[in-house]
């Protein structure tokens, strides 16, 4: 049996006094689209950081497709695909001179080539060389995905991936990581806030509170264990503790 | 990798506005030193024909032209006020670049959760600014060259274009100070105008600050580079004097008043004595940088200050 595509055992994070993980225990298999849920400052994006090798546990281990974060770096960065919030990349430059530059950094052996075949798979070949200054957020948020997905990866994060889309950049955002997820089985690791988007899109969703998780499950799972509730906006609320 | 980062890092480079401009002023510049010698030199001599002229018909001797007497590359001597200046504030734009797109973009964090090494990073980042320095200065060596044909009339001899290379090698490793100084200040700061103003103020302390302190208040030393009028002999200017060869502004005008022979003739060891300290400060800075990007915090970017 494959390794798990994330495994995260006792994470915890400390900026100076403040902890902002308080102990992580959570697996994700592969080919799973994992919604991570938790208000501002409840610690997402700290996960994130620690998974994508860009800062390191204060105590704790996380495996990345079965590599550890902290003494395999090379070997998790090889697996991953990350797409920071608000990412601007380089505006003064093309799409494909910005990807190209990402797809070199990724090991990538024909860039050039793996640059036109992603435009195309995310049907934005038509951005290819224009400059990223022009572009709105829903045309920088595909040149983003793109980036991302450039070197095949077999783990993808998203950090609040639908900021400042509009409905219809959202929808094109929900089909792309379905896509990415069904033809190239991608393990989809996703920060939001949008809880209709996790709905629709998630397979299985996991709420952080102040820095510990206190719930994973299948989205089936979830909504038929809080039958009483209309929407997993109404479930994510009661587990928040805050008033309906 | 490195060669990956350096030849965006030159691209991106070509792309931007700001830099782009500095270069151009800076090139202009280099062609009007040229020009202003030219100018200068056309000026004098026909001054001297119509003396000579005078001379002759009153009879008496003429003195020699003084082009004769005068170095051919002393033409170029406004070059060592222009590079301190201009070139400086290029370089430091350059530095200021470099690295602040990375952070303000959060680019930084896309860099770093691929396979890239902090030390590729570096390499990366100062071979391309290395690069572009040398390039930009072998553009104005080849326009000083130009100009010197053009007011000579004849080409310079090999000494003088070794010269020349010389002059461009110590301003080559000058502006590699500036670079380096726009990038601490980025990776010190995070905020990006604040890393600007920053690397500005070290410029105004390095360019004129220190060299008004050290040089007893000689008010155009911090421009020109002229020998002391007087020696001076208040207590102050004296131990102020002690200083000097730490402000590496008045070590790279003296080291260009020399090859370019507009200065007083000293010894080649105490020419070259004089890169020590331009070369040591450029030690300090590769390691601080160097150091810095190894501990920075690229989880972050400058929005989220």
């Amino acid at each position: 049996m494959d390794a798990p595509a994330i495994e995260m055992n006792g994470i915890r994070h400390r900026y100076d006094t403040r902890e902002v993980l308080c102990g992580i225990d959570l697996t994700i298999e592969a080919g799973e689209i994992f919604g991570f849920l938790g208000h501002n400052g409840a610690g997402k994006t700290t996960a994130i950081n620690i998974l994508t090798t860009l800062i390191v546990p204060s105590a704790g281990r996380a495996r990345v497709c079965g590599h550890d974060v902290v003494e395999s770096r090379r070997d998790v960065t090889r697996c991953i695909g990350y797409l920071p919030a608000e990412v601007r990349l380089y505006p003064h430059l093309t799409a494909a001179e910005n990807l190209e530059f990402f797809a070199k950094l990724s090991g990538v052996a024909e860039p050039r080539r793996a640059v036109a075949e992603t435009l195309d798979y995310l049907d934005c070949a038509d951005l290819a060389d224009q400059r990223l200054g022009s572009f709105s957020t829903g045309m920088r948020q595909r040149i983003g995905i793109a980036q991302a997905v450039l070197h095949r990866p077999r783990v993808l994060f998203l950090d609040e991936p639908t900021a400042g889309l509009d409905p219809l950049g959202v929808r094109q955002l929900r089909e792309t990581i379905l896509r990415l997820n069904e033809d190239l089985g991608m393990t989809v690791f996703m920060n939001t806030h949008l809880l209709s988007e996790v709905a629709k899109v998630c397979t299985t969703i996991g709420v952080l509170n102040h820095g510990s998780l206190i719930y994973k499950d299948s989205i089936e799972e979830t909504t038929r264990r809080f039958p009483d509730e209309a929407s997993l906006e109404d479930i994510y609320v009661l587990m928040e503790g805050a008033p309906a | 990798m490195i060669a990956t980062i350096a030849a965006h890092q030159m691209l991106s480079l070509r792309r931007q506005r700001i830099f782009l401009a500095v270069l151009a002023t800076l090139m202009a510049m280099t062609t009007l030193a040229g020009l202003i010698g030219w100018s200068s030199h056309q000026t004098i001599v026909r001054v001297y024909d119509e003396a000579v002229r005078m001379l002759g018909a009153q009879g008496k001797p003429a003195p020699p032209n003084p082009f004769v007497l005068k170095p051919t590359l002393s033409l170029l001597s406004n070059m060592a006020i222009y590079i301190p200046l201009i070139g400086a504030l290029l370089a430091l734009i350059l530095g200021h670049l470099s690295l602040a797109d990375d952070e303000s973009n959060g680019v930084g964090r896309l860099i770093f959760s691929r396979q890239v090494s902090r030390r590729s990073y570096f390499f990366g980042k100062v071979a391309a600014a290395a690069v572009v320095l040398a390039v930009i200065l072998l553009v104005s060596f080849l326009i000083s060259s130009v100009s010197l044909v053009l007011v000579n009339g004849a080409a310079p001899t090999v000494t003088d274009f070794l010269r020349l290379a010389v002059f461009y090698v110590v301003s080559w490793l000058y502006l590699m100070l500036f670079a380096l100084i726009g990038m601490v200040t980025v990776l010190l700061t995070r905020r990006r105008s604040l890393a600007l103003l920053a690397a500005l103020g070290v410029w105004l302390v390095l360019t004129f600050a220190m060299p008004q302190f050290t040089s007893g208040l000689r008010p155009t030393a911090s421009l020109n580079p002229i020998t002391d009028p007087v020696s001076t002999s208040q207590t102050f200017f004296k131990v102020t004097a002690k200083a000097r060869p730490f402000s590496v502004s008045e070590q790279y005008k003296e080291v260009s008043a020399r090859v370019l022979e507009t200065g007083a003739s000293e010894s080649t060891s105490a020419t070259v004595l004089r890169v020590v300290p331009i070369v040591v400060l450029l030690g300090v800075l590769m390691l601080m940088t160097a150091r810095l990007v190894r501990r920075h915090d690229y989880s972050r970017s400058s929005a989220d200050e």
